[in-house]
């Protein structure tokens, strides 16, 4: 499993490309560790698009989070960097919403997750990413992912809707299917891209 | 207050309760000869023959043990809490004076809005369902309220509502479609409350419902199990003890601002959690005992895994516990640790908030939890939000050892094995003196191999017609049962003797006189023989046509046997749970 590195190089469009010497840690430019943290409505995939990026595997059953989970996992891009993702996979209820700066604190990358056939889902979406704005890292790399992509006879959320939120604010869209995998490694693979490097090379 | 989580609104407020129409909806089947008990009237219920074991001189008869609310849960294999003394230096925020619902983030980043608002999300449950062939917690029935049929004939309910009539839980139906019931019930509670007095029990026909309230929350049980009302009583107790668990008393709070408060969002997800603990309540004698059990060990590995729990407890870590998943039970004060441990996921490390009452009823303290093998994880408990990585790293430190100590493989090792089994208690009562102690882990050496396991079903019962037994040691708070076997193999029968052996616990500990000494019962079913004494209790079940002089005699060789393997069975030089 894991990624493979053969996807075409697109623009990285970097996001306030700071050094994020502070947020995520890093290791040296060659070998990136960041915190990413995984942030949405309950029910909306997050657990099942790490559980498709780390192990390979889609659990149609799997148990609601309690808290939150972490796991990690590396990939390797083509200019033979390697980024280790550090991932916190939250718990979407209510209850843990005064819990999450717990976790997105210090956070280099922020993945904010929406079913596409929910819209409360795309509304809590977009809470999670006017949070993050006032109280996230300023250099935070932000994803929009619209999961569950393999629904379309359920779609709720038109795609133009989720690109041109997260264009209007500076994030990256995506979506994804965690039951068929449909850009699950792409995913990570462009935020690896979008990270802001270490100075030199 | 500042946190804006305005955008959702409320999924399911039932808003206004018709209120001609509540009366109506709580039609009791047979409600013929409804009886109000009210306080202190206790069901005492005295069947059967007593008679006192014959070794039996300890007249001490105060057992005035508290009932704390305990959880039920998997086989402690060693626990650690770390010295009372150093924990003064832990945290500053998370200390009991903390306030507001979320406000107990042990430390850091204390500044913006802490609290958990009152603000929805959808509401939605999403709660897995399965309809496998074992048990998979989660709700069932969801799409049923108290105009169905089905609902009505449901053998047991719970409910959690609060004091405004909302809904909160429901074992079964959809919440929100039971506001009308949870307004009924409310209605009943504070009339009797207006007057001064409190609802306890109402029996009609042969369904109970059983009332307990606890500051805005409401707890009920309708059953018609048959089950005694303290038992019952303790299931509410110990739901409870799960709610706080996940929110904290804080939660009071809320309904002080506002009393219409709607609590199910906050509640989110924890169906699950709720379900496993309402299904180990019929199967878990942990959940009336009040006790918990170990998994048997070798005193060697089981010191061995306590000592490099200790060390990590002296490393600010509040309290670690190696459990195993499958038996019973850990005790925090709470409720469903254990059950809350099962249901984190398998794969990965979590971290999440949970309260322990008896710690600090109003803050969170923060689990770790790693599944070192399948059944088997690793709990470390702090008071500190931002701990995660020094317990990563404990947990690193403490799999390592018990690896290469091989704690592990004899953990996995006696899972398989499973515990004490009735054929094998020895055959020599008396000569004490001289004789090597039966040891658990040799009772069956020569073939052990490491694939083997015992197939529950091979037992033919032990002598005397000993079909099964527990003996929960008073002082340790824990006990051992004995393995199921022949002919208690199926479920049915299972859960059938575990409430027989609940009916038992409470005719000796709820007769408001003096608690009996010893009862002798007999059943078509079985002969039940109980005997209390101040250092321990034995329920034990026999072949309905046992001998009674030789089950007494084969019940002093039981607790001769375990007193012998104690080591083993029981976690001593420590009392690990009383705060």
């Amino acid at each position: 499993m894991g990624c493979s590195s053969s996807l075409p190089d697109r623009s990285t469009g970097r996001l306030g490309g700071l050094n994020n010497s502070e947020s995520g840690g890093v290791a040296d430019a060659k070998n990136l560790r960041v915190k990413l943290v995984l942030l949405g409505d309950s029910g909306v995939g997050k657990s099942c698009i790490v559980l498709r990026f780390v192990r390979g595997q889609f659990d149609p059953t799997s148990k609601v989070t309690i808290g939150a989970s972490f796991l990690s996992q590396t990939i390797a891009l083509q200019d033979s960097t390697t980024v280790k993702f550090e991932i916190w996979d939250t718990a979407g209820q209510e209850r843990y919403a005064a819990l999450a700066p717990l976790y997105y604190r210090g956070a280099a990358v922020a993945v904010i997750v929406y079913d596409i056939t929910s819209p409360e889902t795309f509304n809590k979406a977009q809470y999670w990413v006017k949070e993050l704005q006032k109280h996230g890292s300023p250099d935070i790399v932000m994803a929009l992912v619209g999961n569950k992509a393999d629904l379309q006879e359920k779609r709720e959320v038109p795609t133009q809707d989720g690109i041109d939120y997260a264009e209007k604010n500076g994030m990256f869209f995506m979506e994804t299917s965690a039951k068929t995998a449909d850009n699950i490694n792409q995913l990570f693979e462009e935020i690896a891209k979008r990270l802001p490097r270490p100075s030199s090379t | 207050m500042s946190s804006s989580d305005s955008s959702s609104s409320y999924a399911g407020d039932p808003g206004p309760i018709p209120f001609d129409n509540q009366f109506k909806s709580l039609k009791l089947e047979q409600g013929s000869d409804s009886t109000i008990i009210q306080k202190d009237d206790a069901i005492a219920q005295e069947e059967g023959e007593h008679e006192s074991l014959s070794e039996n001189s300890n007249n001490h008869q105060e057992t005035s043990h508290v009932q704390d609310d305990r959880i039920d849960g998997g086989d402690v294999t060693s626990v650690a809490w770390r010295r009372t003394s150093s924990e003064v230096e832990v945290d500053g925020p998370s200390s009991p004076s903390s306030s507001g619902y979320a406000g107990e983030r042990g430390s850091s980043g204390a500044s913006d809005d802490d609290e958990i608002h009152e603000v929805a999300n959808d509401g939605g449950i999403d709660g897995v369902f399965d309809s496998q062939a074992a048990w998979l917690p989660g709700k069932r029935h969801v799409n049923e309220d108290d105009a169905s049929i089905s609902w009505r004939k449901r053998k047991k309910h719970f409910f959690m509502l609060s004091h405004s009539g909302k809904p909160i839980y429901s074992r079964y139906g959809d919440e929100h479609k039971l506001a009308g019931f949870s307004a009924t019930l409310q209605a009943i509670i504070s009339f009797l409350e207006n007057g001064g007095d409190r609802i306890k029990l109402v029996r009609a026909g042969k369904h109970q419902v059983v009332f307990l309230v606890k500051g805005p929350i409401y707890l009920v049980c309708i059953s018609c199990t048959e089950e005694p009302y303290e038992s019952l009583k303790g299931q509410l107790e110990l739901i409870y003890g799960q709610m706080i668990l996940i929110l904290t008393k804080s939660v009071n709070r809320c309904f002080e601002k506002n009393p219409k408060f709607d609590m199910t969002p906050l509640l989110g997800g924890t169906d699950v959690v709720f379900s496993s603990l309402i299904h180990s309540l019929s199967w878990n004698p942990a959940t009336f005992l009040h006790a918990y059990t170990c998994l048997p060990l070798a005193h060697a590995t089981r010191q061995a895994a306590g000592a490099v729990l200790q060390d990590v407890a002296d490393s600010g870590v509040l309290f670690a516990v190696l459990m195993c998943k499958h038996k019973f039970e850990i005790p925090l004060d709470a409720t469903a640790v254990y059950d809350l441990g099962l249901n984190f996921r398998l794969t990965s490390e979590s971290f999440s908030p949970i309260c322990l009452p008896r710690y600090n009823p109003m803050a969170f303290l923060y689990a770790y939890v790693h599944y070192l093998e399948v059944d088997t994880y690793l709990m470390l408990l702090t008071t500190s939000s931002g701990a995660f990585y020094h317990l990563k790293d404990c947990r690193i430190r403490i799999e390592m050892v018990l690896l290469k100590s091989n704690v592990l493989s004899e953990v996995q090792r006696s899972m398989l094995d499973g515990g004490i089994h009735v054929e094998d208690l020895p055959g020599d009562p008396f000569p004490r003196s001289g004789s090597v102690s039966p040891c658990l882990g040799q009772h069956q050496q020569p073939t052990d191999s490491p694939g083997r396991f015992r197939e529950p079903s091979v037992g033919i019962g032990g002598p005397a017609g000993l079909w099964h037994f527990i003996y929960r040691s008073i002082y340790l708070d824990q006990y051992i049962s004995s393995e199921f076997s022949a002919p208690i193999n199926s479920p049915g029968q299972q859960k059938r003797l575990n409430r027989a052996y609940q009916k038992l616990y409470a005719s000796m500990h709820n007769n408001g006189n003096e608690p009996h000494k010893t009862q002798f019962r007999r059943d078509e079913n079985y002969v039940l023989l109980c005997w209390v004494t101040p250092d321990f209790e034995l329920y034990a079940a026999f072949d309905p046509l046992a001998d009674k002089g030789l089950a007494i005699k084969t019940c002093n060789r039981v607790c001769q046997w375990v007193k012998d393997v104690e080591n083993e069975v029981f976690l001593l030089g420590a009392s690990p749970f009383s705060w």
